[in-house]
């Protein structure tokens, strides 16, 4: 039987909410797939969308942003910009026709492991389906 | 090229029982620049730094990696493990391959294969990694409190007596905010002017304080251990020093204006003491009132003066404070008459606020401590008391709960009753919310030793008839129609942050929430810092509160204050935005979106004010050219990770 | 309709009065029917000016040279260049302005209406004139041109030959100027986005098939990038070829370069460098729709941007390119803005 399709899966997951939150998922020992490779970055505001077209450049099957719910961000306003900036990238790639289930923002609190492990499950089962992204992977 | 060493932690099993850490160790070791790579049971343990010790030295590594848990928990261990081995802390990253991998995942070589790419995620970066130095900033060892009620007052004594200068400031002409307005207070019923002026007393006296009453921030610039002041003094037109309180001024005062500290149930000439034990104690001439002083309109006041202390050509002064934190504590104030038009508040006398109902019962109040009605001095025998008047209401009024009205009318209904034995207390409430050390005892005590009538639902209609106050409502337990025929209706208002608040906030740039008050950090875990650092709340300001829970929270908030006072140096992580300046085209969208206002333009470039940005990344994400970024995660380093994170 | 004489006069008066260092506008050329750009630099020069619907370019792209040139002079003549504008070029030029790249006296204003109609697309009137050659096109009253070929005049109404921009224009007539030539008119436009909205309603895999065979065809001449008034980085994130070096360029910063994408010409990284370039003018293209025109092989740019426009206009209420005060689409957010699409 030819093995099932795993999808690659980067999470850019801000310092103080997702990451944290992912870390909780952890010491409350959830289990997720382990599709998903994730990046630190100091704040949702800072995932410019250079990384996330580098990412699926790169060969991601799908693209997780992840950051503090509106008001908690560590740095006041940041997922604010994330949340316009995100939103317009999002719009421009379902244009162009790659699958919108690609592409995922979401706000995980520190105190949200659950809400992590449900959003990466989730994610993983939406892309299987899918196939490999080929659309933007560099094919040189 | 850099040498890279490369650190596997096993974790007892927590790591090694999901994770092959002798497999990756092997991957890693191929991985470009790795010039070390190994696996222990304990890397946080001595044992454990000393082999990263040992290898940086041996091996003469210029990096390393230590794949472990969180870098919440190890960063700071391990980094400063690399330090003593004489490498910049920052040549130190952690892969976090336990809560992000082992400890979610079941599958051993996917885990394995995860932790791999993790770690040489961090690899990747690490070898990016500037070598940094905290940046330090002197710190001035002062500090500001605004507002002199009781949260700014123990903030300030408490500042003062750790050896700390502070300057007080506070808009009106005297220090104790609302607390030295009340009669006793709950649930202990202690004279609340009683256990406050000695406080006041201690402030005005105190070596450390500097206090300045009248006076108003004007403008606050820099950041945390260096703010600059600028406070505006307004003119008192009497000289505190010279002054003996003798009152002859206010006798022949001719102008009488309504006085605040009785809320409007006394006046007060235009020239005034605030009350008795008012701190500072000296007069002050309310310019408002007076007539004119330019030219003199009347004069009277200097002319009975023997001690000369009345100058009508004091003018408004600035002072200068420098200060390394400032405390908020701008307090309440109920909310306006204007809103409460449907209660009669502010069209019938005998219809008061609880402030106003305190003064009553004041020993110094205007009636001399006995409960009269303010119409016609007769005591009342009917007293209707009405919570939650404005708030928990959000389709009119205030969403919020006042949080100290549910005590303080069970407070006002049993000192009414101390005062009238044979009258009749009714309080009608929506819930009694009683949560505090004695509080709920308290409540009962109201009701079982001094027969006050609770009565659940809400007024329907007040006016007025006869003399008496009708006041009709539904008791919403019987679903009786209610209708008492009061002698004086006391309305528990919801409590407002002080008005100017708002504009104060603006000009310390602190944030407030919907309702107006200023927010803290955070809900939960920095409830007494602001979202700037360096400034902290206390009191009502920040939200309704007691005064036990203000005091705490004052209390609080200065200890909050000293820990960065009692530094000679402040530190703060380099990792913070640079400029390429030959990209930079000075479009200013990063100085724009800076939480922190750290950016600003100069001859059509931008520059980062180290010390206040934050090193969020917002600005890096916003500039299309690339032209700033954050020191230590780079779009390049991300740009490796997201590589190698994809297999490379 | 704007009277060519009273734009020369325009010109000729500011040039007199010394008050700009020189015009740029659009001149005749040789071979017929497109102008050039003209660079008028004496009051007698100025009887080369022209203004007919085939005035197409956006030269407000001149100013990105004029800016570099002049910081390169030791001693620069500070007064402000003439420029001709349509009302789209005026846009640019509050973009322009909105991100201080240029001050607002760095520029006279000529702004021009294009009334009820706009410019051509050559490819339309080519088509239209089925093999005759245009020498000349002029406009005429209210919503025709006048087009003299080989076998005389025909007149063609505008809406057949006009560029798909103009049909979709939200401002015909100068947003910003110095002197207005013609009138504030406008024509009425019902749905500035109804080219776009075709490809929008297909499904993913139309789109998706779509994109892939206009992209594949880019050969990466950077053509677009070119013409783009926007485009006036010195060194473009999306791609390695324009390192902007100078000498204060530190080794370390030449480290940090970043190859996000790579040169040759092949689908993937086509559909980077146009997603890139889409994004990066998200809020600030104001649809010119010189890239689009400059094109070699007549990719649809204009659509990707126009997306990003509409997107704008929808999710956040934002329009380029109409008031130099407002803060940038990205450097600003709204409370309320959309987060349906967040989990
Ligand atoms: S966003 Fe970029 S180009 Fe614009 S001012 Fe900031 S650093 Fe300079
Ligand atoms: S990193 Fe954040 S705090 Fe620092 S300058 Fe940029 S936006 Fe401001
Ligand atoms: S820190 Fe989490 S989104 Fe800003």
């Amino acid at each position: 039987m030819a093995e099932e399709f795993e999808p690659k899966i980067v999470a850019f997951l801000c310092k103080w909410c997702s990451s944290a939150g992912s870390d909780l998922a952890g010491v409350s020992r959830m289990e997720y797939p382990p599709n998903v490779v994730p990046i630190q970055v100091m704040c949702s505001g800072s995932v410019s969308p250079l990384y996330v077209l580098s990412a699926f450049n790169k060969g991601a099957d799908g693209v997780l942003v992840s950051g503090c719910h509106p008001g908690d961000c560590h740095y006041i306003k940041g997922n604010f910009y994330a949340r316009r900036r995100i939103a317009l990238v999002k719009r421009l790639l379902d244009f162009i026709g790659l699958e919108p289930q690609r592409f995922q923002m979401s706000w995980v609190s520190a105190a949200e492991g659950t809400k992590y492990t449900q959003i990466i499950k989730d994610f993983v089962q939406e892309l299987k389906p899918l196939g490999p992204q080929t659309k933007l992977r560099r094919d040189l | 090229m850099k040498r890279t060493g490369v650190f596997i932690c096993h974790c007892g099993i927590n790591i090694a029982g999901t994770v092959d850490v002798k497999k990756a160790a092997k991957e890693l070791a191929k991985h470009k620049g790795v010039v070390h790579s190994e696996e222990y049971v304990y890397m946080c343990s001595d044992p454990g730094q000393n082999l990263i010790i040992d290898a940086i030295k041996e091996k003469k590594l210029d990096n390393v990696v230590i794949a472990c848990c969180s870098p919440t928990l190890h960063e700071t261990t391990f980094r400063n493990a690399a330090k003593s081995a004489g490498i910049n802390t920052f040549q130190c990253e952690i892969a976090n391959i336990r809560e992000q991998c082992s400890w979610v995942h079941k599958d051993m070589n996917k885990a394995t294969d995860k932790a791999i790419k993790i770690t040489k995620s961090a690899v990747e970066r690490v070898r990016r990694n500037e070598s940094l130095e905290p940046i330090s900033v002197p710190v001035t060892r002062r500090a500001l409190v605004i507002g002199g009620g009781i949260a700014g007052i123990q903030s300030a004594l408490d500042l003062a007596n750790s050896g700390f200068e502070v300057v007080l400031v506070e808009r009106s002409p005297s220090i104790g905010g609302h607390m030295i307005q009340l009669s006793e207070t709950f649930p202990t019923l202690d004279c609340s002017q009683c256990i406050l002026t000695p406080k006041m007393v201690e402030v005005s006296k105190h070596p450390k304080i500097k206090l300045m009453t009248y006076s108003e921030v004007q403008e606050v610039s820099g950041y945390v251990g260096n703010f600059k002041v600028k406070i505006l003094k307004k003119p008192t037109y009497v000289d505190p020093d010279k002054c003996t309180l003798c009152d002859e001024c206010s006798k022949v005062c001719p102008v009488l204006v309504s006085n605040e500290f009785d809320l409007g149930l006394t006046g007060r000439r235009a020239i005034y003491i605030p009350f008795p034990q008012a701190i500072p104690a000296t007069y002050t001439l309310d310019i408002k009132g007076c007539p004119g002083l330019l030219p003199i309109a009347c004069g009277k006041c200097a002319d009975v003066c023997e001690p000369e202390a009345i100058d009508y050509d004091m003018k408004p002064e600035i002072v200068e404070e420098e200060v390394g934190a400032i405390i908020v504590t701008t307090g309440y104030d109920l909310y306006d008459k204007e809103n409460m038009a449907e209660y009669g508040y502010g069209k019938y006398a005998d219809v008061l606020d609880g402030l106003q109902f305190e003064r009553l019962c004041s020993a110094s109040g205007p009636t001399m401590g006995k409960i009269l009605r303010p119409s016609d001095h007769k005591e009342p025998k009917e007293v209707v008391f009405i919570q939650c008047v404005g708030s928990r209401d959000p389709e009119l009024h205030c969403a919020y709960c006042s949080k100290i009205c549910c005590m303080y009318t069970a407070k006002h209904a049993m000192l009414y009753k101390h005062h009238v034995h044979d009258g009749q207390a009714y309080i009608f409430y929506i819930d009694i919310r009683s949560g505090g050390k004695g509080y709920e005892e308290f409540v009962q005590r109201a009701v079982e030793e001094d027969g006050v009538l609770y009565l659940r639902g809400k007024v329907s209609k007040i006016f007025e008839d006869k003399g008496k106050i009708k006041v009709w409502g539904v008791d919403t337990l019987s679903g009786k129609d209610i209708e008492i025929d009061a002698d004086m209706v006391v309305l528990a208002t919801a409590m407002r942050p002080s008005k100017g608040a708002e504009e104060l906030a603006k000009k310390l740039k602190i944030a407030m929430d919907k309702d107006g008050f200023l927010s803290e950090a955070h809900p939960k875990l920095r409830p007494v810092e602001s979202v700037t650092s360096g400034m902290f709340l206390a009191g009502a300001a920040q939200a309704p509160k007691d005064i036990p829970e203000a005091v705490a929270q004052a209390s609080g908030a200065a200890a909050k204050a000293i820990a960065i006072l009692s530094q000679d140096r402040l530190y703060h992580a380099p990792t913070v935005a640079k400029v390429n300046l030959n990209l930079c085209t000075g479009c200013g969208m990063c100085v724009e979106v800076c939480p922190y206002e750290a950016l600003s333009l100069k001859d059509g470039k931008v520059e980062v004010n180290e010390v206040l940005c934050e090193g969020c990344g917002t600005c890096s994400a916003t500039c299309l050219r690339a032209a700033i970024q954050v020191k230590n995660l780079t779009p390049l380093q991300v740009h490796e990770m997201i590589s190698i994170s994809l297999g490379g | 309709m704007v009277n060519l004489e009273d734009l020369k006069k325009e010109a000729k008066t500011v040039l007199e009065e010394g008050k700009v260092k020189y015009i740029i506008g659009y001149e005749k050329s040789a071979n017929g029917l497109m102008p050039v750009p003209g660079f008028i630099k004496s009051p007698e020069e100025v009887e080369k000016l022209i203004w007919t619907p085939a005035c197409v370019y956006n030269l407000t792209k001149f100013l990105v040279d004029e800016k570099r040139r002049k910081s390169r002079e030791k001693k620069p003549d500070e007064r402000p260049v003439g420029l001709v504008v349509k009302g789209c070029d005026s846009r640019a030029l509050v973009v322009l302005l909105q991100e201080k790249f240029i001050n607002r006296d760095d520029v006279f204003i000529i702004g021009v209406s294009c009334e009820e109609t706009g410019v051509i697309d050559e490819k339309k009137l080519i088509k239209k004139l089925k093999g005759k050659k245009a020498e000349k096109i002029e406009f005429d009253e209210k919503d025709n041109f006048i087009v003299t070929t080989q076998e005389g005049k025909v007149k063609i109404a505008a809406s057949e030959v006009l560029a798909e921009r103009c049909l979709e224009c939200k401002a015909n007539s100068p947003v910003i100027y110095d002197v207005l030539l013609g009138e504030k008119a406008k024509r009425s436009v019902d749905n500035p986005f109804q080219s776009l909205e075709k490809i929008e309603s297909l499904p993913e895999r139309e789109r998706w098939k779509f994109w892939k065979e206009q992209l594949s065809k880019c050969i990466r001449c950077y053509a677009c990038r070119s013409v783009c008034p926007m485009c006036y980085c010195d060194e473009c994130v999306a791609d390695t070829i324009n390192f902007a070096v100078t000498a204060d360029t530190t080794a370390e910063e030449k480290a940090q370069k970043i190859k996000w994408l790579e040169k040759s010409p092949v689908k993937s990284e086509n559909f980077v460098y146009h997603l890139v370039r889409a994004i990066h003018l998200a809020g600030r293209c104001i649809d010119c729709g010189e890239c689009e025109r400059v094109c070699p092989l007549d990719i649809p740019i204009r659509f990707l941007n126009k997306k990003l426009e509409k997107d704008a206009k929808e999710l956040f209420d934002y329009e380029a390119g109409f008031d130099p005060e407002q803060p940038s689409l990205v450097s600003s957010f709204k409370d309320e803005d959309p987060e349906d699409f967040i989990r």
